[in-house]
């Protein structure tokens, strides 16, 4: 704890009175719980005051941000005067105490929402969420962002010019939205199995789910178009620890969607969906723990050093895992649930399959990225590379793939036999089908990858199929499961095809030279330096098979401020492929200097692979120079030169011209063979000129070169579509369950309990 | 089939791909080492290492980047060369990380990736002071 003088106190303060409210609001909330009706009005009063506090502590290192008050040490690390406003913004999660904040900030205005969809739940599942906030709030607590500097520094550190990016605006914040939804479904299931009521709770907690499902889903998408477009990592997924610390909640949030589906439609799973419920939590809080804690610094090109709160986040991790342990343990028993009735081949089964799917992939995930730990104790710890992903989970998206083939035709009793299920999938497996042809033309070769190709665009086609149906039957709102599937579908396809089948290679540019690759033709134009709109880049003109040009503008600059290199890669996306244009190296080349050469009437001499004799001035070259000069007119002197390059001599005259005032003038002259020549100084006294030579010999020009890893990378666009589609279905469902939730909430008491 | 020969068969299935799971895992982790072990060895490893101050060379014609990292405790170094994009922060690097393997004809070390520390991203870079 530091000293108050060392605090910005309405910040500090702020952070105080939120820890007092939220304090304040479990209490309340938990008397609520055990049946004290008198504890609401206090406990939701807590929580109102306890948000107000949350958000005025935003609000104050908001304000801090906008005034750049440097004096507050979070602020001089992070900003800077040379920021624009929506940078000032970004660096308030930037560093690791604003995103803190941040997350606290959707943590607590998300309870109050949820106070009003719980319905008689209220004291159990606020009592448990307030608790999940108050595990954040003691971190920021401890790692408050107000601390003050004992001087005002005139300027900021700055934010660091990897993060100075749009995307940084929108990235971040809308990943703590995710993380902070998963303590939703936590404290449903928490507060089911505290107070031995579960009949309801899956109802409640399916909107959340979902919503959890669909922000840090988005959250995803756009840290790998981030990753892909603006920082030419080369691809959209790096399997970074980073990455997979945000894929692996989400992962288990997919599983639990589908737990909860089965759950609300055959009140099966029920306690499989509670232990799932925890799993997403748990995971936010190991991904935090895996890359703030500093046990990846090694692994990870996010640099994450230790901050010195591994030690609470382990604490976080133990408290809710063991809170979570202890109810599961002793109360899971009391949880009724439903017994497969099902046969084996129904949907019920091809539920549980998919679920067993998804979750073997989010642990194949976890052990991947836990590697350095896992490997702690071995006399060389390591860690796995993007092949380990890649390899294991190919099983995993086939069976997903076969199962989304299926899935929309399977009924719940299987009256339908294996005949009837495939008859129906036929013109889906049709699609299919073709596709693995048009792929087999297209120059898919291993076995494996047409089966994958196969089996992907048959689940999107037979979803598809549903999903048409539905919309014909004016049913579309129940259709969200079957587009999201439609998406799984593409993005499947967008997968394989750009990781697999991408074209690479390396090539340097001579500036003005064409360079072909393949159908393609490169060439290196021009740099053009930094203007009001765009940082120094470099212009590549890409001639396509049908001649057609693009104007490429891949980015290589300098930072300001921290003398860093950036590079960016330019793209060219269509519907097929994506040609990706990353810098590697820039040589500015010179322009090649001038050699001096002085030479007295009638000498030769040979500079390069040139012999060049001086012949004599001509002081007729513009006008009598000698007249001109007593005239005080602008003077002009040529020197007749004669130069033999390759067995052929010419003659060449440049003039140097030069005024009274001072002003002189020496416009080069272009020499037969190349290069140039100009008159560089005259004297007069010795008869002798001095001549500037450019281009010629030693001192050629070289020219700028350009280094690029150029980039085919068929069908990436599907990566990006189905991710959206999956969005667009899940926002469906969204709508769908939200909408039975209200239902529900409209029913009397007795009734709710059967629903 | 019975319901439990289904059963019987997925959890037989589950434990054949843990085993395959496991087998990836093991084949694919590149454990850290020492220079003196990365020389020499067969097997793709990493190694970490400060960037030795203008030991950076851009080969154009083989499009590959050669540097120097040198052991901040034994003070090894060693000669590395990666054919990739060049990371952004590459020069102003507190601490590289490449991993590949040794390339015994050039005698060099052969990264496929690099991952570059910089200056954290979420502490200052600079000495600062409190009173
Ligand atoms: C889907 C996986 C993710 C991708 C592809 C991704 C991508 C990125 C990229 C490219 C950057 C900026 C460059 C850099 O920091 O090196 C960034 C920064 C950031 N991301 Fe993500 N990210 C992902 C997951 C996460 C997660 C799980 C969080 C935490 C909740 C997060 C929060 C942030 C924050 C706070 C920043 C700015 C500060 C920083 O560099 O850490 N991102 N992300
Ligand atoms: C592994 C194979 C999968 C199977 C067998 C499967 C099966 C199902 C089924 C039967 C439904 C209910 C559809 C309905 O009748 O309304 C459903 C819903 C859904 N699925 Fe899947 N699914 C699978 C994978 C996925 C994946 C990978 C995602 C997303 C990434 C996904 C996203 C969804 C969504 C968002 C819903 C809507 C839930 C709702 O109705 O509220 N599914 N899934």
């Amino acid at each position: 704890m530091s000293a108050l003088s060392q605090l910005y106190l309405p910040g500090a303060i702020a952070v105080w009175c939120a820890l007092a409210f939220a304090l304040a609001a479990l209490w309340g909330y938990v008397d609520l719980a055990r049946g004290d009706e008198s504890a609401r009005g206090f406990a939701r009063r807590a929580y109102a005051f306890f948000t107000l506090a949350v958000l005025a502590s935003a609000f104050v290192l908001l304000v801090a941000l906008a005034r750049r008050d440097f004096r507050i040490d979070y602020v001089f690390q992070y900003s800077g005067l040379d920021l624009p406003w929506h940078y000032q913004l970004a660096a308030f999660w930037a560093g690791q105490k604003g995103s803190f904040l941040i997350w606290l900030f959707w943590g607590a205005l998300i309870g109050v929402p949820l106070t009003r969809s719980i319905g008689r739940h209220e004291g159990p599942v606020m009592g448990i969420y307030v608790l999940a906030q108050l595990g954040l709030l003691f971190i920021l607590v401890r790692e408050n962002p107000f601390l003050m500097l004992d001087h005002a520094p005139a300027d900021g550190q700055g934010l660091n010019p990897l993060l100075q990016d749009d995307w940084m605006v929108i990235h971040p914040p809308i990943m703590f939205i995710g993380y902070a939804l998963s303590a939703v479904p936590f404290s449903f299931a928490m507060a089911a199995l505290w107070k031995k009521d579960a009949s309801d709770w899956a109802a409640r907690a399916f909107p959340w789910a979902l919503a959890g499902f669909l922000v840090l889903g988005t959250a995803i998408l756009l840290g790998g178009y981030w990753a892909y477009a603006t920082l030419g990592w080369g691809g959209y997924w790096g399997w970074d620890p980073v990455e997979n610390a945000s894929l692996i909640p989400w992962l288990f949030g997919t599983a639990l969607v589908h737990g909860l589906y089965l759950e609300r439609t055959r009140s099966r799973y029920r306690r499989a969906n509670m232990v799932l419920a925890v799993l997403v939590f748990l995971s936010v809080l190991y991904g935090t723990f895996l890359t703030r804690s500093g046990v990846l610094a090694d692994f990870s090109v996010h640099s994450f050093v230790d901050l010195g709160i591994s030690g609470w986040l382990i604490g976080l991790m133990a408290f809710f895992g063991g809170l979570a342990a202890l109810l599961l343990a002793t109360r899971l028993r009391t949880v009724e649930t439903r017994p497969n009735e099902d046969p084996a081949l129904s949907r019920g089964t091809f539920l549980v399959l998919a679920t067993i799917a998804i979750l073997s992939c989010a642990t194949v995930v976890t052990i991947g990225t836990s590697a350095p730990i896992l490997t702690r104790f071995m006399e060389n710890p390591g860690q796995v590379g993007p092949e380990f992903y890649n390899r294991v989970n190919l099983p995993i998206a086939l069976l997903v793939a076969f199962l989304l083939a299926f899935v929309p035709f399977m009924t719940w009793r299987g009256e339908e036999s294996a005949r009837a299920v495939l008859r129906k999938a036929l013109p889906g497996l049709a699609a299919g089908f073709l596709a693995t042809c048009v792929g087999l033309g297209l120059g898919v070769t291993n076995p494996l990858h047409a089966i994958f190709l196969f089996l992907a665009v048959s689940a999107l086609a037979t979803n598809l199929q549903r999903v048409v149906r539905l919309a014909r039957d004016r049913k579309l709102a129940s259709a969200g499961g079957y587009l999201a599937h439609v998406g799984v579908g593409i993005i499947l396809v967008g997968f394989m095809a750009s990781s697999a089948y991408d074209e690479s290679v390396k090539v340097t540019l001579e500036q003005g030279k064409p360079v072909s690759l393949g159908s393609h033709s490169l060439t290196f134009e021009r740099f053009l330096p930094r203007d009001a709109h765009d940082k120094e880049r470099a212009e590549v003109a890409v001639t396509r098979p049908d001649g057609k040009v693009w104007l490429a503008y891949p980015k290589i600059f300098v930072n300001d401020r921290t003398q860093q290199l950036m590079v960016h890669p330019a793209i060219r996306s269509g519907p097929l492929d994506d040609l990706y244009l990353s810098p590697l190296e820039y040589s500015p080349g010179s322009p090649g200097g001038f050699a001096r050469l002085q030479l007295a009437k009638n000498e030769s001499r040979e500079i390069g692979d040139a012999t060049v004799r001086f012949l004599g001035f001509n002081l007729q070259a513009e006008g009598n120079a000698l007249v001109n000069m007593s005239a005080g007119k602008p003077v002009a002197i040529g020197a007749v030169l004669e130069v033999t390059r390759a067995g052929r001599t010419e003659r060449v005259e440049p003039v140097y011209r030069f005024e009274q005032s001072g002003r002189t003038e020496f416009p080069p002259l272009s020499l037969p063979g190349g290069g140039r020549v100009a008159v560089g100084a005259i004297n007069a006294t010795a008869g002798a000129v001095e001549l500037l030579f450019d281009g010629l010999g030693s001192t050629a020009a070289v020219p700028a070169r350009l280094s690029l890893d150029v980039t085919r990378k068929p069908l990436v666009s599907l990566v990006w579509w189905g991710m959206y589609v999956i969005f667009a279905g899940g926002t469906l469902a969204l709508v769908a369950r939200a909408r039975q939730l209200r239902k529900l909430d409209d029913l009397p008491p007795a009734g709710r309990a059967a629903v | 089939m019975s319901k439990k020969a289904w059963t019987v068969l997925g959890v037989v299935l589950l434990i054949a791909f843990a085993g395959f799971a496991f087998a990836a895992f093991r084949t694919s982790l590149t454990p850290y080492v020492s220079y003196r072990e990365a020389q020499g060895g067969t097997r793709t490893v990493q190694v970490a290492g400060a960037l030795e101050k203008g030991s950076t060379s851009y080969d154009e014609s083989a499009s590959a980047l050669r540097f120097t990292l040198r052991d901040p405790q034994t003070g090894d170094t060693l000669r590395v060369r990666y054919e990739g994009v060049k990371p952004a922060n590459f020069e102003d690097a507190i601490s590289i990380v490449a991993i590949g393997r040794w390339s015994p004809g050039p005698a060099e070390f052969a990264a496929g990736k690099l991952l570059v520390k910089c200056p954290s991203k979420y502490q200052g870079t600079e000495v600062k002071s409190y009173s």
